[in-house]
């Protein structure tokens, strides 16, 4: 089935992994076997299980992890609609339901000519333009966002356009007014804003920011170039140690005193970039791949230089397709420069960089499990100890760290360690891209100083409330997993020990405003949903827990609810956080936590008003089970679909009511 | 070894190796912390969170998983905190949550963690009122198990299983979150050798043994510690019976031998031991008719048979056969009554006198196991000679697979076919049969050539051995032995580099003629390279090493002593009341070519060998089979005796490392007459007017280490559940270097392709085929053909064909196989329908051809 040309490419992206680490290649194969059949076939994985030297097993394993493999033809465009919070409050459901009337079939479902495949999608990284919706062109694998989708009309803009054929002409992102094809003009980079000068976010308005004449004309480059000719290693690490960056995935873990867990004279190690921005909320690192990649590839020069580490692998999730080709691009134009390859900047350092897809998993954003993954296994964290700076990538030293925390890198080499210890506090230095969607006026990105209050990010910048007359009723302060805050805490200083005495993290900044119109009971479903969508499965109380605290707001929303559930919900949380085998058990819960500690009475209501007397749920009659060898019991074949099936829209759904 | 850490566990002093994990710590202390995933065999994973502790720190207690934390000096560690008690019954609401709790129709049901650790540390009562999620249920992972994925609470211990024992993942977590499942690749059963062992280890009903599915309730059956009798290995088993019928058949531990693991044939194939077929009275021919008699006129018949053909044509003319497949007590008997009553050494098995063994065994299974379990490996490189332990000997494998990528352990193989071990990358050194001897040469003169490694006694006579192994050179090993030379010189630098070497040969590599050559080319290459002590020849049947200590050999009485060793004449001669025949005997192949008039077979079948044999055997003048199936044999004897086998009369059986083990009684037959060989044996001896007493097995094992001195002290008593080892340092001899020769087999025009045989595990044999469940995985008969060969003679996979030698001919289906080496034709032994042995006709290297059939 693997043509001759199949296993060329295949061979080619083996070469980017180390001698007996082939099993690597396994997610960027999948990508090529997809892409010729549309899905991947038994029959290719057994023979790329051959190739790779692994069982068929661990092959089909590795497909039924990830949701951008499928199993069966998705149709020739793919259209996913992000139904997850920050597109709900911006109208997603809406969105869906013009994608369903314009294509004539429901989401899950494929248009009768097959060209057309329609799903909704958890978290795609495009919260300030929501709502939105990803297409994957099968016939090339590429993927292009369609953004800003607030009406039925641009919806049938997008489809016609995809009829046409001419949807691909770019990869950059389409909105109602950035469309070559009619309107003659790209969108550009999303809303974004913030302090005067900025740094991280300077040059994306730049015209051709992203390539390498235009970075070096800004003077890009000359940094690493100064580092690594002048500078020990050791120097650098010091140097970003004092400058006191904190990670900027979500954890704030400091990076130089992570650095200085590497064991001393171990070799090779890696350094991995954690491009798997998923934390629904969040979408800076996109921005910083898509419009100044040159900015995060002279971090990871000088930061591998810093680790010793002579390969650095950028894992980047799977939807960031023109991240993706825009970081090979600027790969490439480094790599001629020769400021990666085998002498970098004539220094005699080495450095090699490979992009790695992720294929559609939350939970590889965790650094262990996106080892796992990048080893080509299910991304499923591993024990820790041993820590990725010990045993890391195939048993080495390893360094992961967040994109904005390596762009971070080139500033502080390049400003030095005053300069950037004069942003922020004292314990959160420097600038932050703080991620704002959901219900303000002007959704975007905005780098301002650590320490900037929610109210000046949210009324400020972010222009205020969406709408004049509707309050604000809850902020998200750092991504989906972090614990809500209320509107009497709008003074809350946006920094690492100011979010967390509030009761909260600052996470991965991303900042979700939830105004009145929303309830509390659908925002706390639709967030317990998409962490049952992204558990990894590998631990009891996250697998099972998480599914049962959705499936009992379902009978909650549609009528069955009990008060006592709310104490069930709250044991069943507790039981789950800090139980878990890593940190995802808490992410999935602490936001329903807070807010039924918060927003209480508003479950009390709603089973009031749609449940008064309690009746519980008329309970299944449990199936009958047969001691017979050899004929299946039938059970599998039960009409009743999976809970997740019901999850973004309802068919009576009538947008516009 | 560093010393021991002290913690303290629930107010408990607790003394632990450092490295040694929470949860086994605690059970040093008699503290029980519940797992599912967690699994003493097997490397920590911690993703049930069942074992959550809370351990004392500087800034409060924290919860942890007992499974994955390591014991630390001054740790306080709490199991039974409230907090501790919530997690546990907070985490088992988890599990059941969606676990369909059809625990009445769940064969696990009785013996079920999940089933105990509910009622100790779960809740009483399930909160979920939505429907539970459902899975697939009986669902088929392969003709041996069933997969129920609504009872799995994936601990993972099925995948590491196959991951880490068996090094073939098999079995793969599929979809995510809440629809993880344990699943196969699709179209791609579980077919690893020991795969039943993933049932053993299931912490729930969610794997299941297909073959003794609702056949049992595990409170309701008798219990019976054994061993399996399938193989040399001679793992420990459980037998469970109820109403007179094995159930089913589990591992048990013995770290001497399986550690707790068995292989599918021991575990599954045991439908034979119920047989509707089995022999229940003894048959006499009545105008050419066998009818039923009782004991005593068939008994009378033989003794008075036996008698006229001794009188008429001598002793010598009277032989018996013996069984490897059969316990010692019995094989003892036999030659003890052919010696002494009937006063002939026309004594011999299958696999005996025809193979050139050795007397010691292996040295010992645990010094194959030690590398998983310490850093002080007993061996550190195993060069396997003619041996396909994959398909012979499966635990043995498993313990090769652990000691190569636990332990570092090196492997080397020389097999006519790229046997499966030969994936680990050790030299491997494929070889023509009939040029064994040559190889070994070849090895040899290789190693002469070493710089360092070589043992200093035998080194001075370096210049002989560059004599004798001149001819041996890389063309020879090319041209004849088909042998790539460069493996050659790489396996002889390993085997002088190695502090320890293993070589192990089997009966496929030393039978017939060239047999003892091969032999002392082996010991040759094992002298000089230092390993001499760890020379070993493996029989394959459980109780191959058994007969050859018992006696049933030609040329040797019991204990390995040759027919003129005074000392042991004279004290047989003392113990037995007889005098002793002084002359060889004849071997099985000699005797059956025709040169017994009378012959008493006890669980053999050489009819169904070789077609020349069973005509022979119509011609005698008497023919007795002791038997449990009317066997080809069988159906051509004077008299046929019923007996009683494996499990169904005490016995004990010596394995590969000369442990000797009770297999006792565990089912009786009430409806059969059938007898133990050994008592069947006693009555004829008394027929024939000798004094035999031996009231039970446990008399003749008291005789046995009388007669045998390396047996004295190994009464069933003695031996217990875990067996024992008898002394083989008696035995050894001193080490020498021999000249050896092989006369090299012509090639042929009209045949040729060279026939390789051997044994497969799930073969068309008596007791493997009884059990019909596992008709699926039976090889059936075909002939393996390498890619080239098949593509030359223009055959795809599944064509008939018919294969012939000068010797006879064969019906067979073609499968085209990596393993089987170009010029070589593969067809295994025991396939249902396709007697290897027509082709063969007693011959050890054959050629053949293949030509489409017509």
């Amino acid at each position: 089935m693997i043509t001759d040309s199949i296993r060329s490419e295949i061979d080619e992206i083996m070469t980017r992994y180390p001698a007996g680490r082939q099993r690597s290649a396994v997610l960027p194969a999948l990508y090529v076997i997809q892409r010729e059949f549309g899905y991947c076939p038994v029959e290719a994985q057994n023979e790329l299980a051959e190739i790779l030297g692994i069982a068929p097993v661990e092959v089909s394993a590795v497909v039924g992890f990830y949701n951008m493999f499928h199993e069966e033809p998705k149709g020739e465009y793919h259209v996913e609609v992000c139904t997850n919070v920050p597109c709900l409050l911006r109208g997603s459901r809406q969105c869906m339901h013009h994608f369903e009337e314009t294509l004539g079939v429901h989401h899950g479902q494929k248009t009768e000519d097959g060209q057309f495949g329609l799903d909704h999608m958890e978290c795609l990284g495009s919260c300030g333009t929501a709502p939105m919706a990803a297409v994957t062109d099968q016939k090339t694998g590429q993927i292009r966002y369609f953004e800003n989708l607030d009406s039925a009309e641009d919806v049938e803009k997008v489809v016609d356009l995809l009829k046409s054929g001419k949807g691909f002409t770019t990869l950059e992102r389409w909105t109602p007014e950035g469309d070559p094809e009619n309107a003659g003009v790209t969108a550009g980079p999303y809303n974004h804003g913030g302090m005067d000068p900025k740094y991280l976010l300077a040059r994306v308005k730049t015209p051709d920011s992203h390539t390498l004449a235009s970075y070096e004309a800004d003077g890009g480059y000359a940094t690493a170039k100064r580092v690594l000719s002048e500078m020990e290693s050791a120097a650098v690490i010091e140097q970003v140690k004092a400058s006191g960056i904190r990670g900027r995935g979500g954890a704030g873990f400091p990076t130089g005193v992570k650095w200085g867990f590497l064991p001393k004279g171990v070799f090779p190690r890696y350094l991995v970039v954690n491009a798997d921005e998923s934390e629904p909320g969040t979408f800076k690192d996109r921005m910083i791949m898509e419009y100044d990649p040159h900015q995060l590839l002279e971090g990871i020069v000088m930061s591998a230089f810093a680790i010793e580490a002579e390969q650095a692998y950028v894992y980047i999730r799977g939807e960031y397709y023109f991240a993706y080709t825009r970081m090979q691009a600027a790969i490439a134009e480094a790599k001629a420069a020769g400021y990666l390859g085998d002498n970098c900047f004539g220094t005699g350092k080495k450095l090699e960089v490979v992009m790695h897809r992720g294929a559609g998993a939350y939970e590889c954003g965790e650094e262990t499990a996106q080892l796992s993954s990048l080893e080509g296994y299910r991304g499923q964290p591993r024990l820790k100890p041993p820590f990725p700076a010990v045993e890391g990538l195939y048993a080495k030293p390893t360094i992961v760290n967040n994109v904005e925390s390596i762009a971070n890198v080139t500033h502080v080499m390049r400003h030095g360690v005053e300069w950037y210890r004069s942003y922020g506090t004292e314990q959160s230095a420097g600038m932050r891209i703080f991620c704002l969607s959901g219900n303000v006026k002007r959704p975007g990105l905005y780098e301002l100083p650590h320490a900037t209050t929610l109210r000046d990010l949210i009324y400020e910048y972010g222009g205020g409330p969406e709408l004049d007359d509707v309050p604000i009723k809850a902020i998200v302060p750092g991504g989906l997993s972090m614990k809500l805050l209320t509107p009497d805490q709008m003074d809350t200083p946006l920094d690492y020990e100011s979010v967390a005495a509030a009761g909260s993290l600052l996470g991965s900044a991303g900042v979700i405003v939830i105004d009145e119109r929303f309830s509390m009971v659908e925002i706390a479903r639709r967030t317990l949903s998409f962490y049952r969508e992204e558990s990894c499965g590998k631990c009891t109380p996250c697998r099972e827990g998480g599914a049962w605290l959705e499936k009992i707001m379902l009978r909650i929303e549609e009528g069955q609810g009990r008060e006592k559930d709310l104490e069930l919900l709250e044991y069943i949380a507790r039981n789950i956080a800090g139980k878990s085998f890593c940190p995802f058990g808490e992410a999935s819960v602490w936001g329903m936590q807070s807010n039924l500690a918060k927003f209480r009475h508003e479950f009390l209501d709603h089973i009031e008003a749609t449940n008064p007397s309690s009746v519980g749920p008329d309970i299944p009659i449990r199936p009958i089970y047969r001691p017979d060898t050899h004929t299946p019991s039938g059970l599998h074949q039960n009409e009743q679909k999976p809970q997740g099936e019901r999850i973004v829209l309802h068919d009576e759904f009538v947008p516009g009511d | 070894m560093a010393d021991n850490v002290t913690l303290t566990i629930d107010g408990k002093q607790v003394s632990a190796a450092p490295g040694m994990l929470l949860v086994d710590a605690a059970e040093i202390a008699n503290i029980e912390i519940p797992v599912f995933c967690s699994h003493p065999k097997l490397d920590p994973v911690g993703c049930c969170r069942m074992c959550m502790v809370e351990i004392e720190g500087p800034r409060g207690s924290r919860l942890m998983t007992a499974c994955t934390t390591p014991v630390a000096e001054g740790m306080v560690v709490h199991t039974n905190t409230p907090q501790v008690a919530e997690v546990q019954e907070a985490n088992l609401g988890f599990i059941l949550l969606n676990h369909p709790l059809d625990c009445p129709i769940c064969d696990k049901g009785g013996e079920c963690p999940l089933q105990d650790q509910t009622m100790r540390f779960g809740p009483g009562i399930s909160q979920l009122v939505e429907p539970k999620r459902l899975k697939q249920k009986n669902y088929d992972i392969s003709d041996m198990i069933v997969l129920d994925q609504e009872r799995c609470v994936l601990c993972w211990r099925c995948i590491r299983y196959l991951e880490e024992w068996e090094d073939k993942p098999q079995l793969g977590l599929h979809n995510r979150g809440n629809e993880t499942v344990i699943d196969i690749q699709d179209g791609q059963p579980v077919d690893a050798k020991t795969s039943g062992n993933i049932i053993d280890i299931c912490p729930v009903g969610a794997l299941t043994n297909q073959i003794s599915r609702f056949a049992y309730r595990p409170w309701e059956v008798e219990r019976t510690a054994s061993v399996c009798n399938h193989c040399s290995v001679g793992c420990n088993i459980r037998v469970d019976t109820r109403t007179h019928t094995v159930r089913r058949i589990i591992g048990r531990e013995n770290m001497q031998v399986n550690d707790q693991w068995i292989c599918d044939k021991g575990r599954f194939a045991h439908a034979w031991v119920n047989g509707e077929n089995r022999l229940e009275t003894p048959l006499l021919r009545k105008n050419g008719e066998l009818v039923p008699v009782q004991w005593s006129e068939a008994l009378d018949f033989i003794a008075e048979k036996l008698q006229a053909v001794k009188q008429q044509h001598g002793a010598s003319a009277i032989g018996a056969i013996g069984s490897a497949k059969i316990g010692n007590e019995s094989n003892y008997a036999l030659q003890r009554l052919f010696r002494s009553v009937i006063g002939t050494n026309n004594i011999d098995h299958r696999d005996g006198a025809d193979v050139a063994g050795l007397a010691t065994g292996l040295p010992s299974l645990a010094g194959v196991m030690k590398p998983q379990y310490g850093p002080n490996p007993q061996v550190d490189t195993i060069f396997l000679f003619g041996i396909d332990p994959s398909e012979e000997l499966p635990i043995l494998d498993l313990h090769l697979k652990r000691a190569v990528k636990k332990g570092g352990a090196k492997l080397i193989i020389a097999h006519p076919r790229k046997i499966e071990l030969t994936r680990y990358n050790g030299p491997y050194l494929a070889y023509e049969p009939g040029t064994e001897a040559t190889l070994l040469n070849g090895l040899l003169r290789a190693a002469a050539g070493q710089k360092e490694g070589l043992n200093s006694t035998a080194v001075s006579h370096l210049a002989d051995v560059k004599k004798w192994t001149e001819e041996a050179d890389d063309r020879a090993l090319a041209d004849l032995c088909r042998t790539d030379p460069a493996a050659v010189k790489a396996a002889a630098a390993m085997l002088a580099k190695s502090e320890k070497a293993l070589i192990i040969y089997g009966p496929q590599a030393a039978r017939g003629s060239d047999g003892p050559a091969i032999r002392d080319g082996l010991a040759n290459l094992a002298f000089l390279t230092g390993h001499q002590d760890r020379l070993a020849f493996v029989g394959l049947e459980a109780n191959s090493q058994g007969a050859r200590d018992m006696g049933v050999l030609p040329d040797r009485l019991p204990g390995h002593a040759s027919i003129g060793s005074s000392d042991a004449v004279k004290r047989l001669e003392h113990l037995w009341e007889c005098k002793l025949p002084t002359a060889a005997g004849q071997s099985y192949k000699q005797m059956l070519d025709g040169g017994v008039k009378a012959l008493y077979v006890m669980g053999a079948d050489p009819a169904s060998e070789r077609p020349e044999w069973a005509e022979k055997l119509d011609g005698l003048d008497l023919l007795v089979v002791q038997e449990l199936y009317l066997t080809e044999t069988a159906k051509r004897a004077d008299v046929v005796l019923p007996a009683l086998g494996w499990s169904e009369t005490d016995a004990t059986f010596t394995n590969l490392e000369r442990r000797v083990q009770r297999a006792p009684k565990a089912v009786a037959l009430p409806q059969s007459r059938a007898a133990a060989d050994w008592a069947i044996l006693s009555h004829l001896a008394q027929k024939l007017g000798a004094k035999w007493h031996f009231a039970d097995a446990k008399a003749l094992e008291a005789e046995i280490g009388k007669a045998a001195p390396i047996y004295r002290g190994l009464t069933w008593e003695a031996l217990g559940d875990q067996g024992l080892q008898w002394d083989a340092s008696a035995l050894k001899s001193k080490p020498e270097l021999k000249e050896v020769r092989q006369k090299m087999a012509k090639g042929s025009k009209e045949y040729p392709l060279t026939l390789v045989t051997g044994t497969v595990l799930f073969d068309g044999g008596t007791l493997f085929g009884a059990t019909e469940k596992l008709d699926g995985v039976t090889v059936g008969p075909v002939v393996g053909l390498s890619p080239a060969d098949a593509t030359k003679l223009g055959l795809t996979e599944g064509a008939a064909v018919a294969v012939s030698s000068p010797e006879g001919s064969l019906s067979l289906t073609v499968h085209i196989s990596e393993q089987v080496q170009p010029g070589s034709a593969w067809i295994p032994e025991s396939l249902p329908g396709a007697p290897v042995g027509a082709l063969l006709n007693g011959s050890v290297v054959q050629r053949v051809k293949v030509e489409k059939a017509a």
